[in-house]
Order: structure tokens, then C-alpha cells, then sequence
């Protein structure tokens, strides 16, 4: 009987974190936060399967790659009026190569993302996501990935 | 008063005679002080100051109510407020047009949250500048807007309708019988005319024109076929073979354009549009084909916010 006990406790367990809605990012132009203090940002973004959005801890760095120099810059998120809506503004150099490492906690859930920022903004279809923090590895990485497609003339 | 009568008189003692006189000598005129220069010179200011006023409310012209006047900056050539030609800078109130020639620009500072920059060959005229209503009516030409405020506090009047700012940057234009061309770079513009309204987010543009009012929106990137066939159904109205290719045409984010759409085709096409948006995109939890066909409001808003993270 107990463990029959244990294995229906299991099941329901493993059940509800198959159910249970991955804390990640979404990304969109500034219109998505539908709030107009957004007009001049580079990006917004939400979080999305945090049950108190507003006690989840969220901060971005800009991370550059200019004349072969890893620089980084700490930025300002702004959160929007609606409830897990933020906005990054940029404050980085127009010089180089950038993306933006998003962090964000939700009690013991973590995510992560890597925005590619081209001429005309942030790159969605190049950006990546994380159930993590992401890793310097990742950011170099994605840093070169642009600055060499950069080379090759393929961003818009 | 007989009892007083009857009272026998008493002569006043010698005291008293003495006192009044000292009374009398005490109020005889004193030597006048000369009034201060500073004092004549206050007055001449003030009086100089009331009749400034006065000729400045009279120099008015007539028709335009007292409040608030905005300035206007010359940037190029010579144009005109109130048919006077500005130089440098002037001042713009309620009732006024400004109007530009070929080679005449100008910026109208928009109270505190904005500015508008009139393109040559263009004439404008000033409707409110209350604090809550920032109103212009654009009779012809094009007109830049930078607006910084909340939502709803600035208005663009045309003859195909009005532009209503959602916090944004845009540019306006329309010939004199309003058709023209609606393009936003920062943020959302709302276009409405009799009940129709489009929503135009950054990157986007909508075609304006008498007597439909606001087009379908659509990205300023989308696929050249995908922009012809929106002038065609703008034109066919019913849509035709121009719907398909719409419909075939869309990428995600020309959800935008098919969003509109739903509620502007037929009934009987409505299933088609739904049916493509959703092959495009999820549709989310709280939107479902029935309530989106019946056009609901509460569904098609939520849809719409939902989407805008494609956008």
C-alpha cells in the first residue's frame, strides 16, 4: 500500500512539472509592451511561466566585441505596466558588435537568452534561449557568429 | 427733552477754551512732503504695463480664443502662420493654419510633449491646444510627428478620419480630399473614421482615403505581391482573388495585416483569414474560432495583444 502510495505521489509530481510552463523569455518589438513609456526602447521582452512575475529577479548586460575588445555594459529594464513586461534601452555603442544577455530568476527556476542586435535592431530569428543564465561561451560565440556574418554581408 | 429745558445754564470754565485752541493751532496745514520720483516712475510702469495688455488682447486676431499658442520654428523658407509670413520663430494658436510653400519647412512645438514638422506644400491649421487635447486638422500635405506623452492626448484630423496618438513617431499625408499615406517608426497609431479603426505599430503604414476611411495595415517589409493585392482589395472591396493572395502571401508578422482583415472580409471569408492566422501562428488560450468569427471584441483585442509579440 505505501508503495503504491509513493508511485501515485511520484506520477502526480512528474505530471505537473510535464504540465507545468517552463520560465523563459519572449522578445518583441517595443508595441508589444503596449505601454507607451516603450517607445524608445531597443526591445522588450515578458517572462512567461512565473506565477508572481513581479518578484522575479531580471537584469541584461550588454555584451560588445568593438575593434576586437570584449566590453560590457550593464543596462537599464525598465518594467512596463503590464506585469512581467520589460524594456531594454540601449545605452551601448553604436560601435561593434552587440547582443544582449537577458537573466532572469523565479524562485528556484532560472532563464536565460542571447539577443543579437543588427543595424536595424534586435535579430529574433538569430536570438537564443536558455533555461540558464548563458555562459560566456555562448555570448562569445554569438558575438563572433555576428561579426562574422557581418563580414559576409547577410544581416539585413 | 422739557426736563432739559428746564435746567438752568452754567458757563463752560475758562480750561476748556484754552484747550480747543491748542487744538485748532495743532490742525492748521502742514507743509506738504514731495511725492518720491521712484513712486511717480512705479506708476508709469504700471500704466504702461495695462496698456501693453490691453493692446496685445485687442491685436488678436478675431475668432481666435484665448489659450494656450504654440511655437513655431522656420526651418526652411518662408512659412506663414496666419497668413504672415514667420521669420525665425513665431507663435501658433487655436483657429490658425500654417501653411508652407515648395520650399518652406517648419516645426510646431506641441506644448510639452512633441513636436510637428510641416513638409513643404503643406497646410495645417491648429484646432486645440488645451492641455488634455492637442487636436491639428491636416488639410493637405504631410506632416512628421514626435510625440512623448500617453496615449490619447494628441489628434491629427484629416478628411478620411483622425489619427490618434498611442505614444509614437509618424508621418501623415493627404491631398484635399484626405487620401494619403499613414507611416509609423516609433510606437502605435490609432486611425479611425466612423467606427473603423486601424492599428498601426512601428515599421508599419495604412493607406487613408475618403470614403472607407483607414486601409488594412501592413508591414513596410512585407512582400511587394502582398502590398499590391491590398490595394486591390481596397479597391474591390469584396476582396476577389486579391484575398487569396494575402492569404498565401502573409509571413508571421503580417498576422497584422490579417488581423485587420477578419473583420473587414465578408462573413464567409472570415474562416479563411482565421484559418491562415492560426497556421502562422498558436492561437492562445482565451481565443476561439467561434468567438473570432463572431468578431468579439474581448477575443480579437486579446488576440491582438498576443500577436504584437510577433510584430
Amino acid at each position: 500500500m505505501l508503495r503504491l502510495g509513493i508511485a501515485a505521489c511520484a506520477a502526480c509530481t512528474i505530471a505537473a512539472l510535464a504540465f507545468a510552463e517552463e520560465f523563459t523569455f519572449t522578445i518583441g518589438s517595443p508595441v508589444a509592451a503596449q505601454d507607451f513609456r516603450a517607445k524608445a526602447a531597443a526591445f522588450v521582452f515578458r517572462t512567461q511561466g512565473c506565477a508572481d512575475p513581479a518578484k522575479s529577479q531580471i537584469s541584461a548586460t550588454a555584451e560588445g566585441l568593438v575593434k576586437g575588445v570584449r566590453r560590457s555594459v550593464a543596462l537599464r529594464v525598465e518594467a512596463m505596466s503590464k506585469p512581467g513586461v520589460y524594456a531594454v534601452y540601449q545605452n551601448w555603442p553604436a560601435e561593434g558588435h552587440w547582443v544582449v544577455s537577458l537573466k532572469g530568476a523565479c524562485n528556484d527556476a532560472n532563464a536565460g537568452a542571447i539577443i543579437l542586435i543588427g543595424p536595424k535592431g534586435f535579430v529574433r530569428e538569430s536570438s537564443r534561449f536558455f533555461p540558464r543564465p548563458a555562459t560566456n561561451v555562448e555570448i562569445e560565440t554569438s558575438l563572433k557568429a555576428l561579426s562574422q556574418s557581418d563580414n559576409k554581408g547577410e544581416r539585413k | 427733552m422739557q426736563m432739559i429745558e428746564h435746567l438752568p445754564p452754567v458757563a463752560a470754565p475758562e480750561a476748556i477754551w484754552s484747550s480747543i485752541e491748542a487744538a485748532l493751532e495743532a490742525g492748521e496745514p502742514r507743509q506738504t512732503q514731495p511725492v518720491p520720483r521712484w513712486r511717480w516712475a512705479l506708476a508709469a510702469a504700471v500704466i504702461l504695463a495695462l496698456a501693453g495688455a490691453a493692446y496685445w488682447r485687442i491685436a488678436q486676431p478675431s475668432g481666435t480664443p484665448p489659450g494656450i499658442r504654440w511655437d513655431v520654428l522656420r526651418l526652411a523658407g518662408s512659412p506663414s502662420v496666419a497668413s504672415k509670413a514667420i521669420r525665425g520663430a513665431g507663435r501658433i494658436g487655436a483657429g490658425e493654419w500654417i501653411e508652407t510653400d515648395a520650399r518652406s519647412r517648419a516645426t510646431v512645438k506641441i506644448g510639452a510633449i512633441g513636436s510637428v514638422e510641416i513638409a513643404p506644400r503643406t497646410r495645417v491649421r491648429v484646432v486645440a491646444t488645451r492641455p488634455g487635447e492637442h487636436r491639428l486638422a491636416l488639410a493637405r500635405g504631410e506632416i512628421r510627428a514626435k510625440i512623448s506623452a500617453p496615449p490619447k492626448l494628441f489628434f491629427v484630423d484629416t478628411a478620411a478620419g483622425t489619427a490618434v496618438d498611442l505614444g509614437c513617431e509618424y508621418s501623415l499625408s493627404a491631398d484635399e480630399h484626405g487620401s494619403g499615406l499613414l507611416n509609423v517608426t516609433k510606437g502605435w497609431v490609432s486611425f479611425q473614421w466612423h467606427g473603423i479603426e486601424s492599428l498601426v505599430p512601428a515599421g508599419a503604414s495604412c493607406r487613408i482615403g475618403p470614403p472607407t476611411g483607414p486601409g488594412i495595415p501592413y508591414f513596410d517589409d512585407a512582400p511587394e505581391s502582398l502590398k499590391q493585392a491590398l490595394e486591390s482589395f481596397g479597391l474591390e472591396k469584396a476582396g476577389g482573388g486579391a484575398l487569396g493572395i494575402i492569404l498565401s502571401e502573409s509571413r508571421v508578422r503580417d498576422t497584422l495585416t490579417l488581423w485587420h482583415l477578419l473583420s473587414r472580409v465578408d462573413a464567409a471569408d472570415r474562416g479563411r483569414v482565421f484559418d491562415r492566422m492560426a497556421a502562422l501562428t498558436p492561437v492562445p488560450a482565451g481565443v476561439s474560432r467561434e468567438q473570432a468569427l463572431k468578431l468579439d471584441p474581448q477575443t480579437l483585442d486579446r488576440w491582438r495583444e498576443e500577436l504584437a509579440w510577433t510584430w
